[in-house]
């Protein structure tokens, strides 16, 4: 039983990790949190879902389409909705992007209503049996595909000059601009990016949980706790954090009670802003004044 | 003082009870008037399709010739599932449409809701979709239920689970709203009536993707049957994780919110629903014979209407009205309406899978449902473990 829970836990971690992973991308760059990126996975969810069960394009060709117009929204909510406010207060970016998941939501409901959808799977892999074991092709997937990704980002980020770039912005945006770096195009790049990957996540999701209009909500708070966890602003963190989270709801709900897996993330940031505000792997932020 | 009190108490008591006794308040030569509160828009407007079914039996007994000279004249109300509006729905039609009674609501939050209003207008009432049992309980003189209540449904549920045999242990995932407790409740009773406790309770939330903690308990506690009290996404979720952990053995026993062959559907495979059992409330397959006539009525009557598993449901409490309102004769008030009401025994509709039964003492008119599984690959209907509904 432990092990089957540690799997099956760190299939559903991967999945936070990835969209813990895009929130803190978006975060870094912005110091935004982008309270409406469960429903920018949806919308990925959605789109790759239209693409192959209405529009009767494969499963890949549609998933890859999915990514690329998600990443285009991403960047047109950064240049046309995000920019303009940038002047203002910091609450305007938090409302705006409550706004803009509502707003998917909506059309969403609109077209689709509060019907619930099989999503077709990227691939079907058979199980594998070691003992009482299941490994699924699920958890497979999910993990293998989180892995991969999480290894091609930060390979970008540390060995190419772009992910040089990136690090400069996040270590200062101002100083970045300073030697040239197009620190608007940056950011506008960060959400398109972050958008992405969120809908990488949600076609990764949509096959498991399958497809509904609410179907970002619950996952925003699983990222938010991850990201918490791991310690705002941590890219290594947020993928750590998703992980651990995943595997804490399985244990909470085999061990303790099941009514608790659902809550373990609302614990889990009560827990850490009180005892570990900056999370596991977070940086301590003094201000001088 | 005590007197004065006195003097009122049974001026008011006697004036309503006359001024009900001879209430024809929406009765006129040619017609009946009945308000019709439904979720006609919103998220839950799928669930009318439980109204446009019954308003399209009484466009049917109006083409008929109506009951007694009159015809069944509906007054749509949209309630969009919430209690705000069904509330200003249920006082519009009573004071502004001035209606003989009311007939339909779906949404059980809204239908508690507006009990105390109804109540106390005093005119008829008939429940013919909403299951909460607290609409009708305790008794209201006016308000009748006419579909299975959550504890006759609950009771159904655990009783087909224990008409398998040695069905001893029992396991039950639910979620932790109202909704999951108005079945498992009544279940978890019912089982205990037969001295059974379950071998294992828990919980999957709303919008869980993952049953693997919840379907590792359930199967350490091995179980002869489970209750599922799970919305439609859940379930296929628990379904399709059974499978995964090679549960596929053991029977569960789903609720009304829940079909055959949209689980099938969502789940996409149907080794992990051949064993997936549902409370059904109609006495055939939603595309068999003996609902096929009133599909093809409601079609008749609402042309480009599509018939869903709720289209039938209030059109056996239809059918029940109707009858009272022929009994009652051509001098119609709502006082004799409801004794009559109070008369119908034993009603086979030929539609609800158990007959309508209202006395003085008991306004919850259903107590049966069937159940529906997969036998042979089919969707069946079920009276019990391995017995077809004939």
């Amino acid at each position: 039983m432990f092990m089957q829970l540690t799997l099956s836990g760190l299939s559903q971690g991967a999945i936070y990790a990835l969209i813990a992973l895009s929130l803190t991308v978006v975060y870094r760059a912005t110091t935004i949190v982008h309270f409406g990126h469960g429903d920018f996975v949806m919308a990925g969810a959605f789109v790759a879902y239209v693409l192959t069960v209405l529009l009767g394009v494969a499963v890949l060709p549609a998933t890859i389409l999915a990514v690329v117009v998600l990443f285009l929204l991403g960047l047109c909510f950064s240049r046309g909705l995000i920019r303009p406010i940038r002047g203002g207060p910091h609450i305007g970016f938090a409302l705006m992007s409550i706004a803009i998941g509502y707003v998917f939501r909506g059309i969403a409901r609109m077209i689709w209503g509060r019907e619930v959808f099989p999503m077709p799977r990227l691939f079907d892999i058979p199980p594998l049996f070691i003992g009482n074991l299941v490994i699924t092709g699920d958890a497979l997937f999910m993990i293998g595909t989180t892995a991969v990704m999480l290894i091609v980002f930060f390979a970008v980020l540390i060995l190419t000059d772009m992910g040089k770039m990136i690090q400069a912005v996040y270590q200062s945006a101002r100083g970045a601009q300073l030697i040239g770096i197009n620190v608007n195009r940056f950011n506008d790049l960060t959400w398109g990016i972050g958008a992405a990957l969120g809908a990488i996540g949600g076609v990764l999701i949509a096959p498991v949980s399958l497809l509904h209009p609410d179907l970002g909500a619950s996952f925003l708070i699983k990222g938010f706790a991850a990201m918490t966890l791991g310690g705002f602003g941590s890219l290594s963190g947020a993928v750590i954090g998703g992980l651990v989270l995943g595997i804490a709801e399985q244990y909470c709900g085999a061990y303790i009670n099941s009514a608790l897996i659902d809550i373990t993330a609302y614990l889990v940031i009560v827990v850490v802003l009180v005892l570990r505000p900056h999370g596991l792997f977070g940086r301590k932020t003094i201000v001088k004044v | 003082m005590k007197k004065t009190l006195l003097f009122f108490t049974i001026f008011f008591t006697l004036g309503s009870g006359l001024a009900l006794a001879g209430d024809a308040t929406g009765v006129s030569d040619d017609s009946i008037k009945i308000g019709v509160m439904g979720p006609f828009s919103g998220n839950a407007s799928s669930y009318s399709k439980a109204q446009v079914g019954m308003m399209a039996y009484y466009d049917k007994i109006n083409q008929d010739g109506g009951i007694h000279g009159r015809k069944l004249i509906a007054i749509p109300e949209d309630t969009a599932c919430d209690p705000g509006k069904g509330l200003a729905a249920a006082k519009k039609l009573i004071s502004q449409d001035k209606v003989f009674m009311l007939h339909g609501n779906s949404c059980s939050g809204v239908a508690t809701a507006i009990r105390p209003v109804v109540e106390n207008a005093g005119l008829p009432w008939i429940v013919a979709h909403a299951v909460s049992d607290s609409i009708s309980k305790p008794l209201a003189r006016n308000i009748f239920h006419g579909v299975p209540t959550g504890s006759a449904n609950g009771r159904a549920m655990a009783d087909f689970v224990l008409s398998k045999p040695d069905a001893k242990r029992i396991a039950i995932i639910e979620h932790s709203n109202d909704w999951a407790h108005s079945y498992s409740n009544p279940a978890r009773a019912r089982l205990k009536e037969k001295s059974i406790t379950p071998v294992a309770e828990v919980t999957m939330e709303r919008g869980q993707t993952d049953a693997t903690a919840q379907i590792l308990k359930i199967r350490e506690s091995k179980p002869d049957f489970i209750i599922a009290a799970l919305y439609e996404a859940e379930t296929a979720i628990f379904l399709r994780d059974l499978k995964k952990y090679g549960v596929t053995d053991i029977p569960v026993m789903g609720t009304a919110g829940t079909d055959l062959e949209n689980t099938l559907k969502r789940v996409g495979d149907p080794d992990a629903v051949k064993n997936y059992f549902v409370l059904h409330f109609y006495v055939d397959n939603l595309d068999g014979p003996k609902l096929k006539p009133w599909g093809d009525m409601i079609k008749a009557h609402r042309p480009g209407e599509d018939i869903s598993s709720f289209s039938y449901v209030s059109i056996g409490s239809a059918m029940a009205l109707v009858a009272a309102l022929e009994k009652v004769g051509p001098d119609l008030t709502r006082e004799k309406l409801i004794a009559q009401l109070e008369k119908i025994r034993g009603l086979e509709t030929g539609i609800l899978a158990g007959p309508i039964t209202w006395t003085a003492d008991d306004h919850q008119g259903l107590k049966k449902a069937a159940a529906a599984g997969f036998i042979d690959g089919k969707p069946t209907v079920l009276r019990s473990w391995g017995t077809a509904l004939q």
